[in-house]
Protein backbone atom coordinates (compact mmCIF):
# COMPACT_ATOMS: atom_id res chain seq x y z
CA UNK A 1 0.00 0.00 0.00
CA UNK A 2 1.72 3.00 -0.94
CA UNK A 3 0.83 6.55 0.33
CA UNK A 4 -0.04 9.07 -3.07
CA UNK A 5 0.31 12.34 -2.52
CA UNK A 6 -1.74 12.86 -5.08
CA UNK A 7 -4.97 14.29 -3.07
CA UNK A 8 -8.02 13.83 -4.60
CA UNK A 9 -11.15 15.86 -3.49
CA UNK A 10 -9.29 18.60 -1.74
CA UNK A 11 -10.90 21.61 0.23
CA UNK A 12 -8.66 22.99 -3.00
CA UNK A 13 -11.44 21.46 -5.22
CA UNK A 14 -9.27 19.43 -7.92
CA UNK A 15 -7.54 16.40 -8.13
CA UNK A 16 -4.05 17.77 -7.89
CA UNK A 17 -0.90 18.15 -5.38
CA UNK A 18 -1.51 20.69 -2.51
CA UNK A 19 0.59 23.32 -3.53
CA UNK A 20 2.00 25.91 -1.05
CA UNK A 21 4.39 28.73 -0.98
CA UNK A 22 8.07 27.45 0.25
CA UNK A 23 9.57 30.38 2.09
CA UNK A 24 8.95 33.77 2.57
CA UNK A 25 10.15 36.99 1.15
CA UNK A 26 12.36 37.14 4.36
CA UNK A 27 15.82 34.77 3.97
CA UNK A 28 14.25 33.22 0.72
CA UNK A 29 17.18 34.15 -1.33
CA UNK A 30 19.58 32.88 1.40
CA UNK A 31 17.93 29.44 0.95
CA UNK A 32 18.06 29.92 -2.75
CA UNK A 33 14.45 28.73 -3.08
CA UNK A 34 11.86 29.21 -5.66
CA UNK A 35 9.00 31.86 -5.10
CA UNK A 36 6.51 30.02 -7.21
CA UNK A 37 4.35 27.52 -4.88
CA UNK A 38 5.95 23.86 -4.71
CA UNK A 39 3.84 19.97 -4.61
CA UNK A 40 5.38 18.32 -1.61
CA UNK A 41 6.17 14.87 -1.04
CA UNK A 42 5.29 13.23 1.83
CA UNK A 43 8.71 12.94 3.39
CA UNK A 44 9.11 16.29 2.65
CA UNK A 45 5.72 17.49 4.44
CA UNK A 46 7.04 15.30 7.66
CA UNK A 47 9.88 16.73 7.72
CA UNK A 48 8.02 20.09 7.77
CA UNK A 49 5.62 19.55 10.00
CA UNK A 50 8.55 18.29 12.51
CA UNK A 51 9.26 21.80 12.60
CA UNK A 52 6.35 22.89 13.50
CA UNK A 53 4.51 23.89 9.68
CA UNK A 54 1.30 24.15 9.71
CA UNK A 55 0.77 23.84 6.33
CA UNK A 56 2.40 20.80 6.82
CA UNK A 57 0.25 19.47 9.19
CA UNK A 58 -2.75 19.82 7.26
CA UNK A 59 -1.05 18.26 4.24
CA UNK A 60 -0.75 15.13 6.04
CA UNK A 61 -4.11 15.41 7.23
CA UNK A 62 -5.74 15.88 3.84
CA UNK A 63 -3.77 12.83 2.47
CA UNK A 64 -4.61 10.37 5.18
CA UNK A 65 -7.97 11.73 6.81
CA UNK A 66 -10.21 10.36 4.64
CA UNK A 67 -8.83 6.57 4.67
CA UNK A 68 -8.57 7.26 8.94
CA UNK A 69 -12.04 8.29 8.68
CA UNK A 70 -13.29 5.70 6.79
CA UNK A 71 -11.28 3.25 9.26
CA UNK A 72 -12.66 4.46 12.14
CA UNK A 73 -16.42 4.94 11.28
CA UNK A 74 -16.12 1.16 10.16
CA UNK A 75 -14.94 0.26 13.49
CA UNK A 76 -17.60 2.42 15.74
CA UNK A 77 -20.79 2.47 13.29
CA UNK A 78 -21.66 6.10 13.98
CA UNK A 79 -20.25 9.46 12.81
CA UNK A 80 -19.97 11.68 16.26
CA UNK A 81 -17.41 8.57 17.29
CA UNK A 82 -15.74 8.32 14.17
CA UNK A 83 -15.07 12.19 14.51
CA UNK A 84 -13.87 11.77 17.86
CA UNK A 85 -11.42 9.07 17.26
CA UNK A 86 -9.80 10.12 13.91
CA UNK A 87 -9.28 13.63 15.84
CA UNK A 88 -7.46 12.07 18.90
CA UNK A 89 -5.84 9.58 15.97
CA UNK A 90 -4.17 12.79 14.40
CA UNK A 91 -3.49 14.59 17.89
CA UNK A 92 -1.04 11.27 18.53
CA UNK A 93 0.22 11.38 15.72
CA UNK A 94 1.09 14.96 15.43
CA UNK A 95 2.33 14.92 19.09
CA UNK A 96 4.78 12.46 18.22
CA UNK A 97 5.48 13.10 14.59
CA UNK A 98 9.14 14.70 15.89
CA UNK A 99 10.04 10.76 16.57
CA UNK A 100 9.02 9.31 13.33
CA UNK A 101 12.23 7.87 11.77
CA UNK A 102 10.93 6.51 7.89
CA UNK A 103 11.66 2.74 9.94
CA UNK A 104 7.62 2.15 8.58
CA UNK A 105 5.84 3.88 6.31
CA UNK A 106 4.17 6.98 7.58
CA UNK A 107 0.45 5.52 6.72
CA UNK A 108 0.69 2.05 8.42
CA UNK A 109 2.22 4.14 11.53
CA UNK A 110 -0.48 6.26 11.35
CA UNK A 111 -3.30 3.00 11.29
CA UNK A 112 -1.50 2.06 13.86
CA UNK A 113 -2.01 4.48 15.95
CA UNK A 114 -5.78 4.75 15.06
CA UNK A 115 -6.17 1.04 15.23
CA UNK A 116 -4.96 1.16 18.24
CA UNK A 117 -7.23 4.30 19.95
CA UNK A 118 -10.42 2.79 18.15
CA UNK A 119 -9.67 -0.11 20.29
CA UNK A 120 -8.90 1.12 23.58
CA UNK A 121 -12.10 2.88 23.25
CA UNK A 122 -14.44 0.05 22.73
CA UNK A 123 -12.93 -1.70 25.64
CA UNK A 124 -13.57 1.15 27.66
CA UNK A 125 -16.92 1.25 26.65
CA UNK A 126 -16.94 -3.11 27.36
CA UNK A 127 -18.93 -3.52 24.40
CA UNK A 128 -19.60 -7.54 24.23
CA UNK A 129 -17.11 -8.30 21.97
CA UNK A 130 -13.61 -10.24 22.06
CA UNK A 131 -10.70 -8.37 23.34
CA UNK A 132 -7.80 -8.19 20.33
CA UNK A 133 -5.35 -10.73 22.50
CA UNK A 134 -8.08 -13.13 22.39
CA UNK A 135 -9.23 -12.71 18.96
CA UNK A 136 -5.49 -12.63 17.60
CA UNK A 137 -4.49 -16.30 19.57
CA UNK A 138 -4.48 -19.29 17.05
CA UNK A 139 -7.11 -21.13 18.93
CA UNK A 140 -9.57 -21.64 16.32
CA UNK A 141 -11.41 -23.93 18.94
CA UNK A 142 -12.83 -21.72 20.75
CA UNK A 143 -13.03 -18.06 19.04
CA UNK A 144 -13.44 -19.13 15.18
CA UNK A 145 -16.77 -19.38 14.00
CA UNK A 146 -18.14 -23.29 13.32
CA UNK A 147 -18.99 -24.29 10.13
CA UNK A 148 -21.04 -27.05 9.74
CA UNK A 149 -19.86 -29.48 7.52
CA UNK A 150 -22.25 -31.09 5.61
CA UNK A 151 -25.29 -29.01 6.41
CA UNK A 152 -27.13 -26.53 3.35
CA UNK A 153 -25.93 -23.39 3.76
CA UNK A 154 -28.39 -20.13 2.26
CA UNK A 155 -26.32 -19.44 -1.01
CA UNK A 156 -25.23 -15.47 -0.36
CA UNK A 157 -24.94 -15.47 -4.58
CA UNK A 158 -27.17 -11.84 -5.58
CA UNK A 159 -28.32 -11.10 -1.83
CA UNK A 160 -25.62 -9.24 -0.66
CA UNK A 161 -25.97 -5.73 -1.00
CA UNK A 162 -23.58 -2.61 0.52
CA UNK A 163 -26.25 -2.38 3.13
CA UNK A 164 -26.33 -5.68 4.62
CA UNK A 165 -22.65 -6.62 4.31
CA UNK A 166 -21.85 -2.81 6.62
CA UNK A 167 -24.77 -3.84 8.82
CA UNK A 168 -23.22 -7.47 9.27
CA UNK A 169 -19.39 -5.41 9.47
CA UNK A 170 -20.32 -3.97 12.49
CA UNK A 171 -21.25 -6.84 14.34
CA UNK A 172 -18.17 -8.48 14.16
CA UNK A 173 -15.88 -9.14 17.07
CA UNK A 174 -13.48 -5.94 16.83
CA UNK A 175 -10.61 -7.78 16.06
CA UNK A 176 -12.30 -9.63 13.12
CA UNK A 177 -13.97 -6.36 12.23
CA UNK A 178 -10.34 -4.35 11.84
CA UNK A 179 -8.51 -7.17 9.63
CA UNK A 180 -11.38 -7.50 7.64
CA UNK A 181 -11.96 -3.73 6.51
CA UNK A 182 -7.69 -3.29 6.39
CA UNK A 183 -7.65 -6.10 3.87
CA UNK A 184 -11.34 -6.45 1.87
CA UNK A 185 -11.43 -2.98 2.25
CA UNK A 186 -8.76 -0.76 2.14
CA UNK A 187 -6.71 -3.06 0.57
CA UNK A 188 -3.87 -3.69 2.70
CA UNK A 189 -1.83 -6.49 2.50
CA UNK A 190 -1.45 -9.17 5.28
CA UNK A 191 2.63 -7.88 5.99
CA UNK A 192 0.69 -4.45 6.31
CA UNK A 193 -2.25 -5.49 8.65
CA UNK A 194 0.52 -7.30 10.59
CA UNK A 195 2.38 -3.81 11.16
CA UNK A 196 -0.41 -1.92 12.25
CA UNK A 197 -1.67 -4.55 14.61
CA UNK A 198 1.29 -5.85 16.07
CA UNK A 199 0.47 -9.92 14.93
CA UNK A 200 2.48 -11.99 12.74
CA UNK A 201 1.42 -12.37 9.22
CA UNK A 202 -0.14 -15.88 9.52
CA UNK A 203 -2.34 -14.59 12.34
CA UNK A 204 -3.64 -11.80 9.93
CA UNK A 205 -4.85 -14.20 7.59
CA UNK A 206 -6.64 -16.66 9.69
CA UNK A 207 -8.22 -13.68 11.01
CA UNK A 208 -9.69 -12.40 7.91
CA UNK A 209 -10.44 -16.20 7.08
CA UNK A 210 -12.48 -15.94 10.21
CA UNK A 211 -14.53 -12.45 9.54
CA UNK A 212 -15.05 -13.51 6.42
CA UNK A 213 -16.78 -17.20 7.86
CA UNK A 214 -18.60 -15.09 10.55
CA UNK A 215 -19.62 -12.42 7.67
CA UNK A 216 -21.05 -15.47 5.91
CA UNK A 217 -23.40 -16.68 9.06
CA UNK A 218 -24.39 -13.04 9.49
CA UNK A 219 -25.46 -12.16 6.45
CA UNK A 220 -27.40 -15.66 6.09
CA UNK A 221 -29.01 -15.08 9.17
CA UNK A 222 -29.92 -11.83 8.07
CA UNK A 223 -31.60 -12.88 4.90
CA UNK A 224 -33.09 -15.64 6.94
CA UNK A 225 -34.52 -12.72 8.57
CA UNK A 226 -35.77 -10.76 5.77
CA UNK A 227 -37.61 -13.86 4.37
CA UNK A 228 -39.40 -14.49 7.78
CA UNK A 229 -40.94 -10.73 7.59
CA UNK A 230 -41.74 -10.96 4.38
CA UNK A 231 -43.78 -14.24 5.26
CA UNK A 232 -44.85 -12.64 8.28
CA UNK A 233 -46.15 -9.57 5.87
CA UNK A 234 -47.74 -11.52 3.65
CA UNK A 235 -49.50 -13.40 6.23
CA UNK A 236 -50.84 -10.73 8.01
CA UNK A 237 -54.80 -9.57 8.07
CA UNK A 238 -54.43 -7.28 5.31
CA UNK A 239 -52.26 -8.97 2.88
CA UNK A 240 -54.44 -12.46 3.74
CA UNK A 241 -53.49 -15.36 1.19
CA UNK A 242 -57.37 -16.10 1.79
CA UNK B 1 -8.75 -34.07 1.31
CA UNK B 2 -11.59 -33.40 3.29
CA UNK B 3 -13.88 -30.13 3.90
CA UNK B 4 -11.76 -29.96 7.26
CA UNK B 5 -8.78 -29.74 5.45
CA UNK B 6 -9.98 -27.68 2.87
CA UNK B 7 -11.10 -24.98 5.95
CA UNK B 8 -7.79 -25.70 7.24
CA UNK B 9 -6.14 -24.65 3.60
CA UNK B 10 -8.33 -21.24 2.65
CA UNK B 11 -7.52 -20.23 6.62
CA UNK B 12 -4.04 -20.66 5.70
CA UNK B 13 -3.33 -19.55 2.37
CA UNK B 14 -7.13 -17.56 1.75
CA UNK B 15 -9.13 -17.46 -1.49
CA UNK B 16 -6.24 -17.09 -3.97
CA UNK B 17 -4.59 -19.84 -5.92
CA UNK B 18 -5.71 -23.20 -4.08
CA UNK B 19 -3.47 -26.42 -4.20
CA UNK B 20 -4.15 -29.30 -6.70
CA UNK B 21 -5.88 -31.34 -3.74
CA UNK B 22 -7.99 -28.57 -2.67
CA UNK B 23 -9.29 -28.02 -6.28
CA UNK B 24 -10.02 -31.30 -7.00
CA UNK B 25 -12.09 -31.36 -3.22
CA UNK B 26 -13.92 -28.46 -4.74
CA UNK B 27 -14.95 -29.96 -7.65
CA UNK B 28 -16.76 -32.91 -6.14
CA UNK B 29 -18.12 -31.35 -2.62
CA UNK B 30 -21.42 -29.14 -3.51
CA UNK B 31 -20.91 -27.31 0.40
CA UNK B 32 -17.13 -26.59 0.03
CA UNK B 33 -18.33 -25.50 -3.00
CA UNK B 34 -20.97 -22.86 -2.25
CA UNK B 35 -19.14 -22.07 0.88
CA UNK B 36 -16.12 -20.99 -1.58
CA UNK B 37 -18.69 -19.12 -3.66
CA UNK B 38 -20.48 -17.41 -0.57
CA UNK B 39 -17.00 -15.81 0.60
CA UNK B 40 -15.69 -14.96 -2.73
CA UNK B 41 -19.35 -12.83 -2.86
CA UNK B 42 -18.32 -10.92 0.48
CA UNK B 43 -14.95 -10.21 -0.88
CA UNK B 44 -16.38 -9.09 -3.87
CA UNK B 45 -18.71 -6.73 -1.98
CA UNK B 46 -16.37 -5.71 0.24
CA UNK B 47 -14.60 -3.59 -2.24
CA UNK B 48 -17.65 -2.38 -3.44
CA UNK B 49 -17.60 -0.56 -0.07
CA UNK B 50 -15.48 3.13 -0.34
CA UNK B 51 -12.05 2.99 1.12
CA UNK B 52 -12.81 6.30 1.87
CA UNK B 53 -14.96 8.55 3.40
CA UNK B 54 -14.26 12.51 3.59
CA UNK B 55 -14.48 13.29 6.99
CA UNK B 56 -16.46 16.91 7.98
CA UNK B 57 -14.21 20.34 8.12
CA UNK B 58 -14.85 21.02 11.46
CA UNK B 59 -12.57 18.08 12.20
CA UNK B 60 -9.47 19.77 10.80
CA UNK B 61 -10.59 23.03 12.37
CA UNK B 62 -10.74 21.76 15.73
CA UNK B 63 -7.77 19.67 15.27
CA UNK B 64 -5.68 22.71 14.37
CA UNK B 65 -6.71 24.71 17.08
CA UNK B 66 -5.62 22.21 19.49
CA UNK B 67 -2.41 21.92 17.52
CA UNK B 68 -1.80 25.66 18.27
CA UNK B 69 -2.98 25.55 21.72
CA UNK B 70 -0.31 22.88 22.88
CA UNK B 71 2.09 25.00 20.12
CA UNK B 72 2.70 22.27 17.82
CA UNK B 73 2.59 24.66 15.36
CA UNK B 74 5.00 27.32 14.81
CA UNK B 75 4.20 30.38 12.51
CA UNK B 76 7.42 31.95 10.97
CA UNK B 77 8.21 35.32 12.45
CA UNK B 78 6.55 38.36 10.51
CA UNK B 79 8.41 41.02 8.85
CA UNK B 80 7.41 44.35 9.88
CA UNK B 81 7.06 46.79 7.53
CA UNK B 82 9.57 50.05 8.12
CA UNK B 83 12.41 48.16 7.61
CA UNK B 84 11.46 45.34 5.26
CA UNK B 85 13.70 45.48 2.53
CA UNK B 86 16.72 45.86 4.74
CA UNK B 87 15.59 42.97 6.86
CA UNK B 88 14.81 41.28 4.13
CA UNK B 89 18.49 41.31 2.85
CA UNK B 90 19.75 41.35 6.05
CA UNK B 91 17.93 37.68 6.44
CA UNK B 92 19.76 37.22 3.05
CA UNK B 93 23.04 38.03 4.14
CA UNK B 94 23.59 36.32 7.51
CA UNK B 95 23.06 32.88 6.14
CA UNK B 96 25.69 33.26 3.89
CA UNK B 97 28.26 30.55 5.06
CA UNK B 98 31.33 32.63 3.58
CA UNK B 99 30.46 35.17 5.91
CA UNK B 100 32.12 34.05 8.23
CA UNK B 101 35.84 34.77 6.25
CA UNK B 102 35.29 38.15 5.08
CA UNK B 103 37.78 39.67 7.34
CA UNK B 104 40.16 37.78 5.98
CA UNK B 105 38.98 38.63 2.27
CA UNK B 106 38.43 42.07 3.39
CA UNK B 107 42.26 42.20 3.87
CA UNK B 108 43.43 40.30 0.49
CA UNK B 109 40.99 42.97 -1.49
CA UNK B 110 43.17 45.87 0.65
CA UNK B 111 46.25 44.22 -0.35
CA UNK B 112 44.88 44.67 -4.09
CA UNK B 113 43.43 48.00 -3.58
CA UNK B 114 46.66 49.72 -2.03
CA UNK B 115 49.38 47.67 -4.70
CA UNK B 116 46.95 49.00 -7.57
CA UNK B 117 46.60 52.46 -6.28
CA UNK B 118 49.35 54.97 -8.14
CA UNK B 119 50.45 57.62 -6.38
CA UNK B 120 47.45 60.48 -5.81
CA UNK B 121 47.44 63.99 -5.77
CA UNK B 122 44.53 65.41 -3.20
CA UNK B 123 42.47 66.52 -5.70
CA UNK B 124 40.60 63.92 -7.92
CA UNK B 125 40.25 60.59 -5.65
CA UNK B 126 36.65 60.28 -4.34
CA UNK B 127 35.26 60.62 -7.75
CA UNK B 128 37.93 58.41 -9.46
CA UNK B 129 39.55 61.17 -11.84
CA UNK B 130 43.05 60.30 -12.85
CA UNK B 131 45.65 61.31 -10.36
CA UNK B 132 48.22 63.73 -11.16
CA UNK B 133 51.26 63.57 -9.92
CA UNK B 134 52.95 66.46 -8.50
CA UNK B 135 55.81 68.11 -10.45
CA UNK B 136 57.06 69.34 -7.01
CA UNK B 137 57.76 72.71 -5.84
CA UNK B 138 55.38 75.49 -7.33
CA UNK B 139 56.87 78.30 -9.22
CA UNK B 140 56.29 81.56 -9.18
CA UNK B 141 54.27 82.40 -11.86
CA UNK B 142 53.67 79.24 -13.15
CA UNK B 143 50.41 77.38 -13.26
CA UNK B 144 51.17 74.37 -12.51
CA UNK B 145 47.56 72.55 -12.06
CA UNK B 146 46.03 69.81 -14.11
CA UNK B 147 43.19 70.48 -16.39
CA UNK B 148 41.09 68.66 -13.63
CA UNK B 149 42.30 71.47 -11.39
CA UNK B 150 39.00 72.89 -10.23
CA UNK B 151 40.75 76.46 -9.79
CA UNK B 152 43.98 76.71 -11.19
CA UNK B 153 43.96 80.67 -11.18
CA UNK B 154 44.65 80.20 -7.77
CA UNK B 155 47.30 78.01 -7.93
CA UNK B 156 49.93 81.23 -10.14
CA UNK B 157 50.87 82.65 -7.08
CA UNK B 158 52.80 80.57 -4.79
CA UNK B 159 51.49 82.08 -1.50
CA UNK B 160 48.09 80.87 -2.41
CA UNK B 161 47.48 77.53 -2.51
CA UNK B 162 44.06 76.25 -3.55
CA UNK B 163 41.98 75.24 -0.11
CA UNK B 164 42.78 71.27 0.20
CA UNK B 165 39.64 69.01 0.47
CA UNK B 166 40.60 67.00 3.07
CA UNK B 167 37.50 64.75 2.24
CA UNK B 168 39.14 63.83 -0.65
CA UNK B 169 42.46 63.37 1.13
CA UNK B 170 41.26 60.99 3.32
CA UNK B 171 38.22 58.66 1.69
CA UNK B 172 35.85 57.08 4.28
CA UNK B 173 35.97 53.71 4.81
CA UNK B 174 32.99 52.63 2.63
CA UNK B 175 34.08 54.93 -0.08
CA UNK B 176 37.31 52.72 0.49
CA UNK B 177 36.20 49.40 0.46
CA UNK B 178 33.86 50.40 -2.40
CA UNK B 179 36.62 52.03 -4.88
CA UNK B 180 38.66 48.57 -3.53
CA UNK B 181 35.98 46.35 -4.69
CA UNK B 182 35.11 48.32 -7.93
CA UNK B 183 39.36 47.67 -8.86
CA UNK B 184 38.75 44.07 -7.36
CA UNK B 185 35.87 43.12 -9.88
CA UNK B 186 37.48 44.56 -12.95
CA UNK B 187 39.06 41.01 -13.53
CA UNK B 188 36.26 39.26 -12.83
CA UNK B 189 34.27 39.15 -16.68
CA UNK B 190 37.19 37.73 -17.86
CA UNK B 191 38.07 34.52 -15.69
CA UNK B 192 36.29 31.78 -15.77
CA UNK B 193 35.15 30.89 -12.35
CA UNK B 194 34.77 27.10 -12.18
CA UNK B 195 34.75 24.54 -14.73
CA UNK B 196 30.85 24.52 -14.61
CA UNK B 197 29.32 27.24 -16.41
CA UNK B 198 25.86 26.65 -14.59
CA UNK B 199 28.14 27.80 -11.64
CA UNK B 200 30.35 30.73 -13.37
CA UNK B 201 26.91 31.44 -14.27
CA UNK B 202 25.39 31.26 -10.20
CA UNK B 203 28.27 33.23 -9.24
CA UNK B 204 28.33 36.10 -11.35
CA UNK B 205 24.43 36.52 -10.81
CA UNK B 206 25.33 36.13 -7.02
CA UNK B 207 27.79 39.31 -7.78
CA UNK B 208 24.80 41.20 -9.85
CA UNK B 209 22.73 40.80 -7.25
CA UNK B 210 25.24 42.08 -4.57
CA UNK B 211 26.22 45.17 -6.69
CA UNK B 212 22.47 45.84 -7.13
CA UNK B 213 22.02 45.70 -2.70
CA UNK B 214 24.93 48.00 -2.61
CA UNK B 215 24.09 50.96 -4.93
CA UNK B 216 20.70 50.83 -3.48
CA UNK B 217 22.45 51.30 0.22
CA UNK B 218 24.52 53.94 -1.03
CA UNK B 219 21.77 55.94 -2.77
CA UNK B 220 19.61 55.15 0.78
CA UNK B 221 22.60 56.51 2.51
CA UNK B 222 23.22 59.65 0.25
CA UNK B 223 19.49 60.53 1.09
CA UNK B 224 19.31 59.48 4.50
CA UNK B 225 23.36 59.94 5.83
CA UNK B 226 22.03 59.64 9.36
CA UNK B 227 20.14 55.73 9.19
CA UNK B 228 22.92 53.83 11.07
CA UNK B 229 21.72 50.70 10.09
CA UNK B 230 21.52 51.16 6.39
CA UNK B 231 25.31 52.01 6.95
CA UNK B 232 25.70 48.71 8.52
CA UNK B 233 23.88 46.70 6.37
CA UNK B 234 26.26 48.48 3.59
CA UNK B 235 29.29 47.59 5.53
CA UNK B 236 28.21 44.11 5.89
CA UNK B 237 27.01 43.71 1.74
CA UNK B 238 31.14 45.08 1.49
CA UNK B 239 32.39 42.11 3.09
CA UNK B 240 30.11 39.58 1.80
CA UNK B 241 31.33 41.12 -2.15
CA UNK B 242 35.02 40.99 -0.52
CA UNK B 243 34.27 37.67 0.25
CA UNK B 244 32.33 36.37 -2.64
CA UNK B 245 35.59 38.20 -5.21
CA UNK B 246 37.60 36.43 -2.88
CA UNK B 247 36.30 32.72 -3.42
CA UNK B 248 35.25 33.12 -7.18
CA UNK B 249 39.41 34.36 -7.74
CA UNK B 250 39.94 31.02 -5.90
CA UNK B 251 37.37 29.00 -7.87
CA UNK B 252 39.06 30.27 -11.31
CA UNK B 253 42.58 29.29 -10.53
CA UNK B 254 41.88 26.24 -9.22
CA UNK B 255 39.39 25.20 -12.14
CA UNK B 256 42.30 26.84 -14.52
Amino acid sequence: MCASSVIPGTTLGATRRIRTTSGAATGQLARQRPAQPVAWTEAEAIRLAQAGNAAAFEFLYQLHGRRVYALCLRMVGNPADAEDLMQEAFLQLFRKIGTFRGESAFSTWLHRMTVNVVLMRLRKKSLPTDSLEETLEPDAENSAPKRDVGAPDLRLSGAVDRVNLERSIEQLPPGYRTVFVLHDVQGYEHNEIANIMGCSVGNSKSQLHKARTRLRELLQEEIRQQAREERKAAKSPTGSLD
Amino acid sequence: MHCKELESVLEAEGLGQLSKDARLHLATCGDCQAYVADLNCIVSAAKTLPAEVNPPDRIWISLRAQLEAEGLIKEPVEVSEGYSWLETLGGWLKPRALATVTVAALVLVSAVYIKRLPQTSPVGVANNQPAVASSGPAKPQVISAAPASPAPALNAHPQIQAPVKTKELAPSPSESASFALSQAELDVPNMQLAGNSQVDASLRQNLRTLNAFIAECELHLKQNPQDELAREYLNTAYQQKADLLAAMMESGRGDN
